[in-house]
């Protein structure tokens, strides 16, 4: 166990939920890299994106509690969800830079605000703090002739300036990361446009639309699958592609993995401890053609 | 003993509004020194003047004080007129009344009490002025031009045919800048070429022109009128002088497959060349980081067939030293490069736009080549991927300019008329093909210019559509531009076959390091800087230094060229006289107290401070002191701040003087 390696994880709503895949191979990929993954005590909703579109205020001290209460883990926050990423970095962002809603949010969660404390992505943590070599050293099972598409979504580099993960319009840690597990990635164009996000509920319509081009843009750049980091991008890739396909009358079958889950299995987790079982399009056939299960 | 005469100035009602000048008037004149002490409605009137005038014979002054607005205003009126009635003109000084007292105060039992210790003030600092001679300084009536594109060429031929020597310093092989690889120019469409070659044959032919192209500029010293400017003559491996342009080199060079840059790297070149069948001088140059010779000796075909036996592996950068007395800079500009992501930098590319890695996204000066009938396709509109015409062309105006979030928030102001222009070739060149042109304002000042852009959209069909384009990605051989449509509130998505950006307007790469070594500033973009806007639009605040074309800021060709003129007017109104004359307001040393530690030299901004060696009357060297040139001492007091033994001082502000017009509150 690496010793100087620990984080304060913040899972968030959907990682207990409907995404619990990714919570599942997250643990289990830390756990196989060695690397110390402390769930933050008494975490609670982020307010994700209903909260900031209500109350500014409730929004920032939500995210703001806390970050406080991940003070009582050593070690910087880790976090998986892209929602919950952002409307962590979003309120240190805001709370730097405005003085007044910084006092009205330490008055309302009766604590100063913690706004120098790290919060990283998952991706930021395993390209950067445990790093391509140690990760590549990790695989035991490389992912050799697997074409991955990388999707970004919106939330992960956006808006410029907030979340720094890396360039806002043309990232690549994604693909950096995939190809240290041997993987091969497919350079393609919709890898930062919108799935739809949560008008999935309420105006599914728009999803199937905007989450058809997306997948098409991945099926014809070549891919074998999809790869994200955002609970709510996997629900409508992977959860609406069978209705997608009946709308659009196309032909996609392309598994979405959670960056944990193909890292997990590369890493030699096993289908199970990977979550894999969870995922709507199923990925079996692809991962035994290419000999990896 | 002095006689002062104190003036005190009404402004009209500015001054006496709020300051009793009459009393003023009366408690001055009660000062030791002071003469006269009088006040009049408009000191800077004519009869004002002439009170003045007439005070200093009638009452034989030896000092005058004007009590009235900032020197900055009147200064200069006041010193003439005392000069004119026979006193050395900085025994004159202003005491300033009206916006540091007037102006600012209501109270006006308060603000006459402040008026008359500001005019006691100067009373006693006047006192104290010594006469000043005048300094003259001699002029090289020769001048430098950095820069041999459009600008560059007007103010050397300006300049040259007024009768002085020009020494055009250019860094590409060939001069032409940019408007060399212009197709066809707006708003009148005459082709750029045929506009440009003569002008450049001009130059090479004239003979008060000196040209050192593949130059660089590589130390300047001096000062207005005096500037000795050393240039760096890069190794063009062909000797100029012996070369007779034929061309035989180029044909038979074996490296072949080398991007031309004149050509926006469409067409390619071999290792010996000239970038383009105009190029003035006709002089090819080696290419050392292609060429076989230099990569592994093996080749020295040109060498053989050289006929005049011009090329030269042995030959080495060359250091010549050119004196001139005035500079011009016309160094122009460069495109923003999309086509990566830039580092370190302010600017945050355009990642979007997959940084430009798209084959057929080409920028305006790309799409110039391709129209360009001496260009690489001859003048036929193709794409660089596949060689196909496109039938569907985009074009995306302020990529980069007017874009805060980007880094860059002003305008490249050349664009939504270039964009228009490049709309038309389009269409007179592709009969069946759709120009679509997103834009966010037309900006069209400029004579005959909003005519020509409507021209594009009435005549020519060009479609413009008011937003900005959000992304562009290959989805096949089509490019997948996503826009949106502010005027109908829609999103848009059209598929291209080939998209044009109008990328912003920098100015050439390496433009700070130029100007460090002229001492000449620059903005946060490195564009030059003007002395004023409005007033002083080709000075710099440097003197003797002057600016022409884009390097000062984004402009168009008739802009360039005006300016250009005028910079070369602004040479010969320099040259016109035989000696220079500038302030007196220089620092002198105190020989006697200098120990010559020389801390004055490190902070004097303008390189004035020389050593000077103090001799016994056996020629023993005593010791060594410093020394202010005045003819390059900026007057800025530095070295009087600095100085541990006090034994430099500015005149006019001693230390005695200062600490008089404190002792005088």
């Amino acid at each position: 166990m690496d010793k100087t390696l620990n984080y304060a994880y913040y899972p968030g709503c959907s990682l207990h939920a409907s995404a619990g895949e990714y919570d599942l191979s997250t643990r289990e990929l830390f756990n196989l890299l060695g690397v110390g993954l402390t769930e933050v005590p008494d975490w609670f909703c982020c307010g994700a994106t209903p909260a900031h579109n209500v109350d500014e205020l409730l929004s920032l001290s939500l995210c703001a509690k806390n970050l406080e209460l991940a003070e009582q883990v050593d070690g910087d926050v880790a976090v998986a969800c892209a929602a919950c990423f952002s409307r962590l970095k979003f309120t240190q962002h805001t709370l730097l830079e405005d003085e007044t809603k910084r006092r009205q949010v330490e008055k309302a969660i009766d604590a100063p605000a913690r706004l120098d404390g790290k919060v990283k992505h998952l991706l930021e943590i395993l390209a950067r703090d445990i790093g391509l070599e140690r990760l590549a050293s990790a695989v035991s099972k490389p992912l050799s002739g697997v074409k991955v598409a990388c999707y970004y979504g919106c939330l992960l580099t956006r808006p410029p300036d907030v979340p720094n993960l890396d360039c806002v319009e043309a990232p690549t840690i994604m693909e950096r990361v995939v190809e240290a597990a041997g993987a091969e990635t497919v350079p393609w164009s919709h890898r930062m446009e919108c799935c739809g996000a949560n008008f999935t509920l309420s105006r599914p319509g728009v999803v199937i639309q905007l989450s058809n081009a997306i997948l098409d843009s991945a099926k014809s750049s070549g891919a074998d699958c999809v790869v994200v980091a955002c609970p709510l991008c996997h629900g409508n890739l992977d959860m609406r592609q069978k209705e997608i396909e009946g709308v659009y009358n196309a032909e996609y079958g392309l598994p979405v993995f959670y960056i944990t889950q193909l890292l997990a299995v590369a890493c030699g987790a096993g289908a199970e401890k990977s979550g894999l079982g969870a995922l709507m399009v199923d990925p079996f056939p692809l991962l035994k053609v290419k000999n990896i299960l | 003993m002095s006689r002062i005469g104190v003036f005190v100035c009404h402004c009209g009602e500015n001054i006496s509004r709020t300051v009793d000048v009459e009393r003023v008037a009366a408690e001055v004149g009660k000062l030791p020194g002071v003469a006269l002490a009088t006040d009049y409605k408009y000191m800077c009137s004519d009869p004002g003047q002439g009170l003045l005038k007439k005070a200093i014979a009638e009452q034989r002054l030896s000092h005058v004080v004007v009590a009235a607005c900032s020197p900055r205003m009147h200064e200069r009126t006041f010193r003439k007129a005392v000069e004119s009635a026979g006193i050395n003109p900085f025994l004159c000084e202003m005491a300033n009344i009206r916006e540091h007292c007037s102006w600012v105060h209501d109270n006006r039992e308060e603000a006459t009490e402040k008026a008359i210790e500001i005019v006691g003030m100067m009373v006693e600092r006047v006192k104290r002025n010594r006469a000043l001679p005048a300094i003259t300084v001699p002029v090289t009536k020769r001048s430098l031009i950095i820069g041999g594109g459009i600008a560059g060429i007007q103010a050397a031929l300006d300049i040259a045919d007024a009768g002085h020597e020009v020494v055009l310093v250019e860094r590409e092989p060939s001069i032409g800048g940019h408007m060399a690889q212009l197709s066809e120019t707006f708003p009148t469409l005459d082709c750029s070429q045929c506009i440009m070659t003569p002008r450049m044959v001009d130059v090479a032919n004239h003979p008060r022109i000196t040209l050192h192209s593949y130059s660089e500029v590589e130390h300047v010293e001096g000062y207005i009128g005096n500037f000795q400017v050393t240039i760096r003559k890069k190794a063009r491996s062909v000797d100029e002088k012996k070369c007779t342009g034929c061309g035989v080199c180029i044909e038979k060079c074996p490296i072949r497959k080398i991007p031309n840059k004149f050509d926006c790297n469409l067409g390619m070149r071999p290792a010996i060349y000239i970038p383009f069948p105009q190029a003035v001088p006709n002089t090819p140059v080696i290419d050392r980081e292609s060429c076989a010779m230099f990569k592994s000796g093996k080749c020295g075909l040109c060498k053989k067939v050289c006929g005049p036996g011009a090329v030269d592996y042995e030959q080495e950068d060359r250091l010549i030293v050119e004196p001139v007395g005035a500079i011009v800079v016309a160094t122009g500009f460069d495109l923003y490069d999309i086509t990566e992501k830039p580092k370190g930098s302010q600017i945050k590319g355009y990642g979007e736009f997959g940084h430009g890695r798209i084959p057929d996204v080409i920028d305006g000066m790309t799409f110039e080549r391709l129209a360009s009938a001496s260009g690489p396709t001859g003048g036929r509109i193709l794409r660089p991927s596949d060689g196909r015409e496109p039938k569907q062309i985009v074009f995306i105006q302020c990529v980069g300019s007017r874009a805060r979030e980007k880094g860059i928030s002003y305008c490249s102001k050349v664009c939504c008329m270039y964009t228009a222009k490049q709309t038309m070739l389009y269409h007179h060149k592709v009969h069946d093909g759709q120009a679509y042109v997103f834009f966010m304002d037309a900006r069209t000042p400029g004579k005959s210019y909003d005519e020509f852009w409507r021209r594009s959209i009435e005549e020519e069909e060009a479609v413009y559509i008011r937003g900005m384009v959000s992304r562009l990605y290959q989805k096949g051989d089509k490019i997948v531009v996503m826009g949106s449509d502010i005027a109908v509130g829609v999103q848009v998505e059209i598929e291209a076959d080939m998209v044009v950006l109008a990328t912003a307007v920098q100015p050439r790469s390496g433009a700070d390091i130029l100007a460090q070594k002229l001492g000449i500033s620059y903005d946060k973009y490195h564009f030059y800087s003007e002395a004023h806007a409005k007033l002083r639009p080709v000075e710099c605040a440097t003197a003797g230094i002057y600016l022409a074309g884009a390097c000062q800021g984004p402009k168009d060709i008739p802009d360039t060229v005006s300016q250009a003129s005028a910079a070369a007017a602004k040479v010969m109104t320099l040259f016109a006289r035989e000696k220079l004359e500038r302030e007196p307001i220089v620092a002198r040393v105190r020989e006697a107290g200098c120990v010559g530690c020389f801390y004055c030299r490190k902070v004097c901004a303008y390189g004035a401070i020389e050593e000077k060696e103090i001799r016994d009357r056996q020629g023993n060297l005593i010791k060594v002191v410093a020394y202010v040139n005045p003819g390059v001492c900026g007057g800025c007091g530095t070295c009087q701040a600095t100085c541990p033994s006090k034994s430099v001082e500015l005149d006019g502000y001693t230390d005695e003087q200062i600490v008089a017009m404190i002792e005088a509150l």
